[in-house]
């Protein structure tokens, strides 16, 4: 456990001597906070033409009636509501794109300064280098996830219908922030550091690592946004399923990582 | 406390390491010889644990390094890769201190504090290390690769690109492990320097070609000879000296010098000195010929002096 934080305060101060890793992950955040507040709350009300008049997105008022507390939704408020919550999904998913970029680089990039030798020389098992970090990338993603999730309250407080927040606040985009996102969120990284470990070069670990990881953190994180119906049994099944992937995931990280083949192929 | 027995290494059909064995006390600073792609460094990390042979084994205080116990028996083990290997962004400090804590040392900041006062690092301690020399990145590696007080040492061409200066320091370092009863390898090129500080050497070129003190490497290849310098050409006096005696093969002039190879002389040395005065020779300087210990290297690895240093096509000397 000490060499495992050990790994992890050592990746976070590389992170705090190199902030501008998050800089694209902040801006997608920024927007994705925006965008929302622009569609539900600036444009109807600079155009003069409420959201629900069209009557395009009722199927929109009944995924937030159905969800608990909902049902007493005007339909105004139910679709800025459920405006919001689309967009939580990528208020969610920009930091992990962030994170991703961070956790593709952290193997290769080590091989590549050729400091993973000295590294590998020291007691540090695998499980411990691979897990650590995958939190050093995890928990800023995390931290950045919470600080736009907090300040959207805030929007949604000061700017959309009253009714709007509570419905944030429902069991459906708790869960979705707090327990399936992270859990997707750390998927999406493990994927990455098994890209790391096995490319040669960083650019590829990127390419690679982003590629695959965000569709696999999407696969998770979608569904809770989009179904109209949530039940408890499939909240479980998701969550049951993300330990599952993360469990496997580090097993697969720890089995593709091989010290041999870093250590004597790479150059 | 090392024990390298029968170590092989194949990477495909390579074979990078073969049949190599070698011990080691404490207090012993062993030197590993060889040419590039020789399997120094291949030898050094089946040692660390790192990487596995393909065969045979090695022990650490008589424990086998397996999967299972390699993690352990590196922190019994400072580690000195071929590059230093630091972060350039952190600080000299930070550096030591997340292997201070890698290593799960008890109190990790007096640790470093008191490793930096060792290797003279206090006043670069808050230094970027990639604002720092070649050879204060080698003394923060060293400072690193000592840390947790290791037992062993394996040091992988620690004074490589350093100024004759700190070579200098890194060679007393290792006198100083010596003395505090530390196993120390040392893989390097530079042959005057494990001449000066290795008790042993081993010359490996995917083999283990000799193994043995540098002094009774140079013996065994030369045997020891006498270099007799002499006021005048030494050729009249040895053809004067063969005359009278049946030693020859056993010296050879060249200029005002003789050369004695006492194996072959059929006399003692008090017994040829003599005779030399009674030939009427003038002797300035009597000394014991010291070849360097690259004249033995490059015997060894098939490499005559002189040529440019590549496949002569002359086969390896082997151990017998």
């Amino acid at each position: 456990m000490t060499r495992l934080t050990a790994i992890l305060r050592k990746d976070l101060l590389d992170l705090r001597l190199n902030p501008w890793v998050i800089l694209p992950a902040a801006i997608g955040g920024t927007i994705a906070l925006v965008l929302p507040l622009v569609i539900a709350v600036i444009v109807p009300q600079v155009s003069g033409e409420s959201l629900s008049e069209s009557g395009e997105l009722e199927m929109a008022v009944d995924i937030m009636r159905a969800q608990a507390g909902g049902a007493a939704l005007d339909p105004e408020t139910a679709i800025q509501a459920w405006v919001f919550q689309q967009f939580l999904m990528f208020l969610i998913l920009i930091p992990v794109l962030g994170a991703t970029s961070m956790a593709a680089h952290s193997v290769v990039g080590e091989k590549q300064a050729r400091t993973l030798e000295p590294l590998l020389a020291t007691p540090i098992t695998t499980f411990e280098l691979l897990a650590g970090k995958a939190l050093a990338a995890l928990l800023p993603a995390l931290a950045l996830t919470a600080i736009y999730f907090s300040i959207d309250l805030v929007l949604v407080a000061i700017f959309a219908r009253p009714g709007v927040l509570g419905a944030l606040l429902g069991p459906r985009s708790l869960i979705l922030v707090f327990v399936i996102g992270p859990l997707a969120a750390l998927a999406a990284l493990q994927v990455a550091i098994c890209v790391s470990s096995r490319v040669e070069d960083d650019r590829t670990a990127q390419g690679i690592g982003s590629f695959v990881a965000l569709p696999v953190a999407m696969v998770f994180v979608a569904p809770l946004v989009g179904l109209q119906s949530v039940t408890h049994l499939i909240l479980g099944g998701l969550v049951a399923a993300l330990v599952i992937a993360n469990v496997l995931l580090m097993r697969l990280s720890i089995a593709v990582f091989d010290r041999e083949s870093i250590l004597t192929r790479w150059k | 406390m090392i024990a390298v027995s029968r170590l092989r290494r194949t990477f495909g059909d390579r074979v990078a390491v073969d049949d190599v064995s070698f011990e080691l006390v404490p207090g012993e600073v062993f030197g590993l010889l060889g040419p590039n792609g020789g399997g120094k460094t291949t030898t050094l990390r089946m040692v660390a644990g790192l990487i596995r042979p393909s065969s045979g084994e090695v022990r650490i205080d008589g424990v086998p390094v397996t999967s299972e116990t390699s993690a352990r028996l590196r922190a019994r083990i400072g580690f000195l890769t071929e590059a230093p290997g630091l972060w350039d962004q952190f600080s000299v400090r930070q550096t030591l201190l997340v292997y201070a804590r890698l290593h799960g040392l008890d109190a990790p900041e007096r640790a470093v504090d008191a490793s930096l006062e060792l290797f003279g690092l206090g006043d670069r301690a808050a230094e970027h290390t990639v604002k720092l020399s070649k050879g204060l990145k080698q003394r923060v590696a060293l400072a690193r690769a000592l840390l947790h007080n290791p037992s062993v040492l394996l040091l992988d061409e620690p004074t490589a690109g350093l100024d004759p200066e700190s070579a200098r320091g890194v060679r007393d370092l290792i006198l100083r492990l010596r003395h505090d009863r530390r196993a120390v390898v040392v893989s390097t090129h530079n042959l005057d320097e494990v001449d000066r500080i290795a008790d042993r050497v081993a010359v490996i070129k995917s083999r283990l070609l000799a193994l043995d003190t540098p002094a009774a490497l140079r013996r065994r290849l030369f045997g020891q000879r006498l270099r007799i310098v002499l006021a005048e050409p030494a050729e009249p006096v040895l053809a004067k000296l063969l005359a009278v005696t049946n030693a020859n093969g056993a010296l050879t002039a060249a200029e005002r010098v003789l050369v004695a190879d006492l194996a072959r002389l059929p006399m003692s040395v008090p017994d040829l000195v003599r005779r030399l005065v009674e030939a009427g020779a003038a002797i300035e300087a009597i000394v014991p010929e010291d070849r360097p210990l690259e004249d033995a290297y490059l015997e060894l690895v098939g490499v005559r002096p002189g040529s440019d240093g590549g496949q002569t096509g002359v086969r390896p000397r082997r151990e017998a």
